[in-house]
């Protein structure tokens, strides 16, 4: 009887997971396969067309090195978007973190008047949803000619990203002990060498896993990209949302594939420091 | 002393000046237009029309109520299914098998994964010509596409509904898996040496337990799903329509006019939300006091 | 050599109703092994930390050798602090953590790989270089700590509770390896502590703190002899306290006249409390003593071991007496007896 239930608890796990990774399965059918039609469930043909026609993969006889090369530089909208979406979400997870840094070491270690208020502050654009200052943002950059433009984006982009960082780190100084620096000092290191040898190295492990993060959160960003950057910005997320509305599938399936890859690699990467008790995890809800 | 009170506000203003001036002051500033300052359109006395507009108006009113009980409907639902999913899951995934941790990575999968992608997903899926009813097709159970029930771009939010599950169970089931983690099952052998039933030890040992996180985490997916545009923006049809995509589509109006009417909805929005949380401060603080 | 002068000392904290350090005064002559010995949060260690520099003094000064610390930055000042938790940088092997100091000075790797062979060697932890802390037992760990702190030979070693984290048999070694090592390389230290006894057994010198406040600076056997008041003698485990007045320079007690040698007389005030070890208090069944006898009955006998303990009531003051379990006369509760404070061991102390 016991013995049952467990076989059926653990089939009804694989069966679970199984239907998690349809819409996987399906991604994978639809931008590998050609005339994928009602009622096939296995394609008839395997196919590289969605690739070739979004300019990512050469059309067949040019595949060498060179015809990649030749094809990626001539700048197709994939790649535009690609190399946006990263330098947006490089850019933007750098300054959250130069910036996140000393606000989350005062918050984690010492105790102040308004301490609660000012986490408070800082949590709001967690909780609040972004159309509620998104919309009266993008009038005003508008009018300080902002919108449209690279920075605006960055700009708009540090909002969701910003609590995030500052909560995360502020968890990771919260059980750091600083009495390791003051060691350091008292063995001779100046603040420059006590700041790169002690404090990088114990907090680096978080802080790794918050950049990694608010990266994401950047990369998936649709709706502050959209309004600030007044389709003048490319970002992959636009691009998701463009060509799912106009319905080609094998498109939408491509681009979805190249969008999801660094979320997949992050979360292979970072399993292990992912849990519910910290901080990042909250963050996903952004994503 | 002095000198590290210099040091705590220096650190702190660069990212408060952040979030004040470009959140709270794009809230503020939508605020403003949703009172019908509009110095575009030489527009600046103040007053609540476009919210008795959007509310109460013959033109907007039906699309107004209808969208609100959508919104409550959808966060509500995908919420509540998105939890459910995740305890059985999270209770089913702990002990030790052959492919655990395969199996919790694929549960955790979706955590990462832009919602945009998952809305998408679901399009591959459960559309009427999608993986699914190739599969019913397949076994024979419908004939034709049209046989297939409409789950996505349906009018009851089926669609975005499955979205917010697919994507808000891995969240709920990341949270549930360290919590009953580091409670470890000491409870339970206890609670069953104490003579508690597979059912009893589920309803008084460990929902308890797990509920103080389980809970907060429904009010960061609740207040999500309440505000989120890219979802219901693809999985939604035009009526009934949810608030977020209502009002960002009264904002891309081309008739100014309607612009204060969007920046009313999303101040609706947010102001629902933040009653929202206010009210479970409210809960967890009186329990707290209670305790 | 190196004189260390604390003078005026004050040290203040946000949200604390009195100074966390209120003007302390202390001269530590060089290569001495001082305590500071008080309850914790009594400032002891946020003394250190200002003689490190890691905390700025509200008032006074600091003087190493007649030059002022204060300007000087924590890491040009040569005075090491070993933190309670030993705080060995995780990320680094023992080689590296003993050659931290002499790295930050820019000092030639093979000079630096000799120096922390000998350190580890003076610390007796040789062959263990290529560990990372986590595998190392919380002896080890300090031990290690230790070396990392002597390898720049530093002017001044500062140690905060240094045996608190360890086992009981553990920390008989350590003391003994603390006191070599101390007297070997003749380093002033100052140590930390909240016991009395591993201050007394350490310490040339013990500064007693209560509450930021310096009570007493002196040797660890006049602590127990000649406490300055009550709460001083309490903490070195005193127990017998006796009301008394001065009246025509004689002392009058509440169980009677008592004879009085303490060359503190003159600073006595007229009412004072007279205290005395109960080892030093001496009982009989005859009246054998030829001064300060006084007649009480035995409430309680206590047998500890190699000592008898007694509590005696003598005209409603209770003392306590210990004694050689052997060779004594059986005496048991509620016997009458004589007891004896001889006036050498006897101490008169203002409250």
């Amino acid at each position: 009887m016991n013995n049952n239930l467990k076989r059926i608890n653990i089939y009804s796990i694989y069966l679970g997971a199984l239907i998690l990774i349809l819409p996987l399965i399906a991604f994978f059918i639809n931008a590998f396969s050609f005339r994928w039609f009602y009622p096939q469930v296995i394609p008839k043909e395997l196919s590289l067309q969605a690739w070739v026609r979004l300019k990512l993969i050469p059309k067949p006889g040019q595949r060498t090195f060179e015809g990649f090369l030749d094809l990626w530089a001539s700048n197709p909208t994939v790649i535009k978007a690609l190399v946006n979406s990263l330098t947006i979400g490089i850019l933007v997870t750098i300054v959250s973190i130069i910036i996140a840094l000393p606000a989350a070491r005062v918050l984690g270690l010492l105790n102040f008047r308004f301490k609660k208020l000012i986490i408070f502050i800082m949590v709001s654009p967690t909780i609040l949803p972004p159309i509620a200052f998104v919309l009266g943002l993008n009038i005003n950059f508008i009018s300080i000619g902002f919108s449209g433009s690279f920075f605006g984006v960055c700009l708009v982009h540090l909002v969701p990203i910003m609590p995030y960082v500052v909560l995360t780190m502020t968890g990771i100084f919260a059980n750091y002990n600083p009495d390791f620096e003051h060691q350091a000092r008292t063995l001779g290191a100046n603040k420059t060498t006590t700041f790169f040898q002690i404090t990088l190295p114990a907090i680096a492990p978080g802080m790794v896993v918050a950049a990694l993060f608010a990266f994401l959160v950047s990369w998936s960003q649709y709706l502050l990209t959209f309004l600030i950057g007044a389709g003048k910005v490319m970002t992959l997320p636009l691009l998701v949302f463009s060509t799912a509305s106009s319905g080609n599938p094998a498109l939408t399936a491509a681009i979805s594939i190249i969008f999801i890859f660094p979320a997949i690699l992050i979360l292979v990467f970072t399993s292990k420091f992912v849990s519910g008790q910290s901080g990042a995890t909250s963050g996903f809800g952004k994503i | 002393m002095g000198g590290e009170r210099l040091k705590i506000v220096l650190s702190l203003t660069p990212p408060l000046l952040i979030i004040i001036t470009l959140f709270f002051g794009g809230i503020f500033y939508g605020f403003l237009q949703s009172l019908g300052y509009q110095p575009a359109i030489g527009k600046y006395e103040l007053n609540f029309s476009a919210y008795y507009n959007v509310m109460f108006s013959e033109r907007y009113a039906k699309l107004f109520w209808s969208g609100l009980a959508l919104n409550l409907w959808v966060s509500f639902a995908s919420t509540f299914l998105a939890a459910v999913f995740a305890l059985f899951g999270a209770l089913a995934i702990r002990k030790t098998f052959v492919g655990k941790t395969l199996c919790n990575f694929i549960y955790s999968l979706n955590l990462p994964m832009p919602h945009l992608v998952v809305a998408v997903g679901m399009i591959f899926v459960f559309s009427q010509s999608g993986l699914l009813a190739r599969l019913a097709a397949q076994i024979g159970m419908i004939s034709s596409p049209g046989d297939f029930p409409v789950l996505v771009r349906d009018k009851y939010g089926f669609g975005i509904i499955l979205a917010y599950i697919w994507k808000e169970a891995a969240f709920f089931f990341i949270i549930l898996m360290s919590v009953l983690q580091s409670l470890g099952e000491n409870f339970e052998e206890l609670a069953q040496s104490l003579g508690a039933n597979r059912w009893q030890r589920f309803r008084y040992v460990i929902l308890p337990l797990v509920m103080p996180n389980l809970f907060s985490a429904s009010i960061i997916v609740f207040a999500f799903s309440f505000g989120a545009y890219e979802v219901p923006a693809l999985l939604g049809v035009i009526y009934p329509q949810m608030l977020p995509v209502m009002a960002f589509e009264f904002f891309l109006n081309p008739d100014l006019n309607a612009r204060s009417e969007g920046m009313a909805l999303s101040i609706i929005i947010a102001l629902i939300v933040m009653i929202l949380v206010v009210f479970y401060f409210w809960l967890t603080q009186a329990k707290i006091r209670k305790d | 050599m190196s004189d260390l002068k604390i003078e005026n000392l004050v040290k203040n904290f946000q949200g604390m109703d009195r100074p966390a350090v209120n003007n302390v005064n202390l001269d530590i002559n060089s290569g001495q092994l001082v305590a500071f010995l008080g309850p914790s949060g009594c400032g002891k260690t946020t003394i250190l930390k200002m003689i490190t520099g890691l905390f700025q003094p509200d008032n006074g000064n600091i003087t190493l050798d007649n030059e002022s610390l204060l300007p000087i930055p924590t890491e040009k000042r040569g005075v090491v602090m070993v933190f309670q938790n030993y705080l060995l940088f995780p990320y680094m092997n023992v080689n590296e953590n003993v050659g931290f100091a002499l790295k930050m000075k820019g000092v030639n790797k093979s000079i630096i790989d000799e120096r922390v062979k000998e350190m580890l060697d003076l610390v007796k932890l040789p062959d263990i270089g290529l560990r990372k802390p986590k595998q190392l037992s919380g002896g080890q760990q300090q031990r290690v700590a230790l070396a990392r702190a002597l390898i720049a030979s530093p002017r001044l070693l500062l140690l905060d509770e240094p045996l608190s984290n360890l086992d009981a048999h553990l920390r008989d070694e350590m003391r003994e390896l603390i006191l070599t090592i101390q007297q070997k390389l003749n380093v002033t230290t100052i140590f930390v502590t909240h016991d009395q006894e591993e201050a007394v057994l350490l310490a040339d010198k013990i500064a007693l703190i209560f509450d930021g406040e310096l009570q007493n600076f002196t040797s660890p056997k006049n602590y127990y002899e000649k406490p300055k008041n009550i709460k001083a003698a309490k903490f070195f485990g005193g127990v017998n306290f006796i009301n008394a007045d001065i009246v025509d320079n004689k002392i009058q007690s509440e169980i009677g006249f008592c004879e009085y040698q303490g060359d503190n007389i003159r600073d006595l005030n007229k009412k004072l409390f007279l205290t005395i070890r109960p080892e030093n208090i001496k009982i009989s069944k005859n009246n054998e003593f030829d001064h300060n006898s006084y007649q009480g009955k035995i409430t309680s006998v206590i047998f500890s071991g190699t000592h008898t303990r007694y509590k005696i009531n003598v005209n409603n003051v209770h003392l306590e007496c210990s004694l050689q379990s052997v060779g004594i006369d059986n005496m048991k509760e509620d016997d009458q007896i004589f007891v004896h404070l001889p006036k050498d061991k006897i101490w008169g102390m203002n409250d």
